[in-house]
């Protein structure tokens, strides 16, 4: 039972729905199997690029895996640098080097293998592009960039170069996700057809807070000038501003829009969101984002909701969840989040699926008593019966998108989320906020969702 | 009349001495063991389980294991203030911001050595009042963030600290007498 190479059914599927649809949205997607840097090599050379929140939630993962050598640390805080020279000390026994700029880390260091980059959004792009430029693979936190022509230079700039270049688009390589769409989705049908897919990420607005710092720590001005940033709030808070990212829709629901489209294997053909200041009335992003994209696939029509809310918690958690005539999977990096329902009058049992272990049975909730006289009873559908997955993650959840990039830079396998695949499913994200701002709908055309 | 055991303590009290003994003795260890274990416990953590899952009959190629987590203890896992208390003190004005990162640090190995100390009848005066001491900052951290009965929880402790210390001069079994 291995995986299948999901890209490539995915482009397999693509072109095919694209043919049939006449839509032509997607371009011809090349075959990246090439190693490179190390060329199976043991020992693979990184640069960390960029050691704020989401560097350090990186290099944890990345301590995990055997055959690395952390040889350069940058980032223009000296406060980050520093924490990250000293958490590579611990690891490896021997600091890095530093730097707080790029091009001289690119011009200094020899030897270098690959970076790991995890700068602010409007960085990605020109990072990734310098660092494969410079012959490096690269591992890049999502989202590509802030703006879609960001994203489309770090496709021509990884196929230009020869190297590799990953998205940190780590639910791609979650066996959790990968067994989903495999063996329940693909495989086994268990969803039916699946008519709508639903997804949300909610936060508390005490969760949605802007990041303080400490005023003996602040960047010098001429050096946050030098990178783009107005002073040290729209540094620590890049999140907040339309220069340096996509906002909420981008920063949180471009993880599950890209589950969206994997799992579904195409790309929507149309757009239509809302947004709005609600809360945090100063900020230049929306707090607030909900989106529907309509899907053509071959097993039908569908339509995919997403919302994204810094303003409330909404009892919390995060999910996708795709809705079948059979049966229904929500599933979310966190298994507290994840179930599985297969409607009441499904054509198939799932009880053979149980018995080999493909699913897990969830203990039967106690019956509840309908209320005496209850008309509305008689429309509700019969409770579903409820499923778990087989299995768990036991890694940090970026851990195996990691592996999969080292070991495509040893050579021994293939990107699960190369910047072009990253880019079809991306593509759609970059209209979000546009689609909000002028309360228009967007039918997209081939040119817009394509390198 | 009395027997071997049953002598006279110090303080002429017509009293039953092997009671008072056992009475420390059982006030010791129960202070020992508590802090040692409560010491022991910062170094813990869950892993989650590293069994394959078996699907249709064989190990599943995709990573997935079993989904149970199992407890361990490792050094790496060490927090002496719980994660969810440490963002409550660092938001109370009254603390002393650069003092939380050492307590965090010394309050594990402290509980330890004290525990063993106790434990092994070691300085057990000394060490019965520094545990004192211990509780009382925890005591004063839990006051800050009004943990009520966590308060209750650790006056409980003093009471069975002072009656240890009460009972000091019906201390057998020590290392040493002294402190």
């Amino acid at each position: 039972m291995n995986p299948p190479p999901s890209n490539i059914k995915r482009r397999d599927f693509l072109a095919r729905s694209v043919a049939s649809a006449g839509a032509g949205l997607v371009l011809a997607a090349p075959s990246i199997t090439r190693a490179a840097g190390a060329g199976g090599a043991d020992k693979i050379n990184i640069a960390l690029v960029g050691m704020g929140k989401q560097g350090r939630v990186l290099f944890e993962a990345m301590s995990n895996i055997p055959g690395l050598h952390f040889q350069a640390v940058c980032d223009i805080w000296d406060y980050n640098r520093q924490f990250g020279m000293g958490k590579v000390r611990a690891l490896q026994g021997a600091a890095p080097k530093g730097y707080s700029d790029i091009d001289e880390m690119l011009a200094t260091e020899k030897g270098l293998d690959a970076a790991i980059v995890a700068t602010p959004d409007f960085w990605h792009s020109p990072h990734t592009v310098k660092c494969l430029e410079a012959k490096l693979n690269v591992y890049c936190e999502k989202m590509m960039s802030n703006t879609i022509d960001g994203a489309r230079a770090m496709v021509k700039a990884m196929e230009a170069s020869g190297k590799l270049c990953q998205i940190g688009h780590q639910r791609r390589s979650n066996p959790r996700y990968r067994y989903t769409l495999d063996q329940l989705i693909n495989g086994n049908k268990i969803c039916g057809q699946i008519v709508n897919v639903n997804g949300q990420w909610n936060r508390a607005v005490s969760s949605s807070q802007d990041i303080a710092f400490k005023e003996n720590l602040t960047i010098k001005p001429e050096i946050l000038k030098k990178y783009g940033f107005e002073d040290m709030h729209h540094f620590m808070n890049w999140r907040t501003y339309r220069d340096l990212s996509g906002g909420p829709i981008s920063d949180l629901g471009a993880h599950q829009i890209d589950i969206f489209n994997w799992f579904l294997g195409a790309m929507p053909k149309s757009l239509f969101a809302s947004g709005g200041n609600d809360f945090f009335k100063k900020r230049e992003h929306f707090d607030n984002v909900m989106a529907i994209f309509d899907y053509d696939t071959p097993q039908g029509g569908v339509r995919a909701f997403y919302q994204v809310l810094t303003t409330t918690s909404a009892g919390g958690g995060y999910w996708e969840s795709f809705m079948g005539t059979e049966g229904n999977i929500k599933i979310s990096e966190q298994t507290a989040f994840t179930s599985l329902f297969r409607e009441s009058d499904a054509k198939k049992s799932w009880e053979p699926l149980v018995q080999r272990g493909f699913l897990r049975k969830k203990a039967a909730p106690a019956p509840v008593e309908a209320p005496t006289g209850a008309v509305v009873a008689s429309y509700e559908s019969k409770k579903p019966e409820g499923f778990d997955l087989p299995g768990d993650l036991n890694k940090p959840p970026h851990q195996p998108h990691l592996e999969n990039f080292f070991a495509s830079v040893r050579g021994k396998a293939k990107l699960n989320c190369d910047a072009r695949e990253a880019f079809l499913s991306e593509a759609a994200i970059y209209y979000v906020n546009q689609s909000a701002l002028k309360h228009e709908p967007i039918v997209f055309t081939p040119e817009q969702l394509s390198v | 009349m009395s027997t071997d055991t049953d002598t006279e303590c110090a303080c002429k009290c017509p009293t039953n001495n092997l009671a008072l003994v056992y009475g420390a003795l059982l006030a010791r260890v129960w202070l020992a063991v508590r802090a040692i274990q409560t010491g022991v416990e910062k170094y813990a953590g869950t892993k989650m389980s590293d069994q394959a899952v078996n699907i249709d009959g064989k190990t599943n190629d995709y990573g997935l294991t079993a989904a149970d987590s199992v407890k361990h203890y490792a050094m790496g896992n060490y927090h002496g203030v719980p994660e969810a208390l440490m963002k409550k003190f660092q938001g109370e004005p009254m603390m002393l911001k650069f003092a939380l990162p050492i307590y965090d640090k010394v309050l594990g190995p402290t509980l330890l050595v004290l525990g063993l100390t106790i434990l092994l009848g070691f300085a057990t005066r000394t060490s019965l009042f520094l545990l004192g001491l211990l509780y009382i900052s925890l005591t004063w951290g839990l006051i800050l963030i009004r943990e009520d009965a966590g308060v209750a929880w650790l006056g409980v402790h003093m009471i069975l600290i002072v009656m240890s210390l009460m009972l000091a001069e019906h201390n057998r079994f020590a290392l040493t007498k002294k402190w």
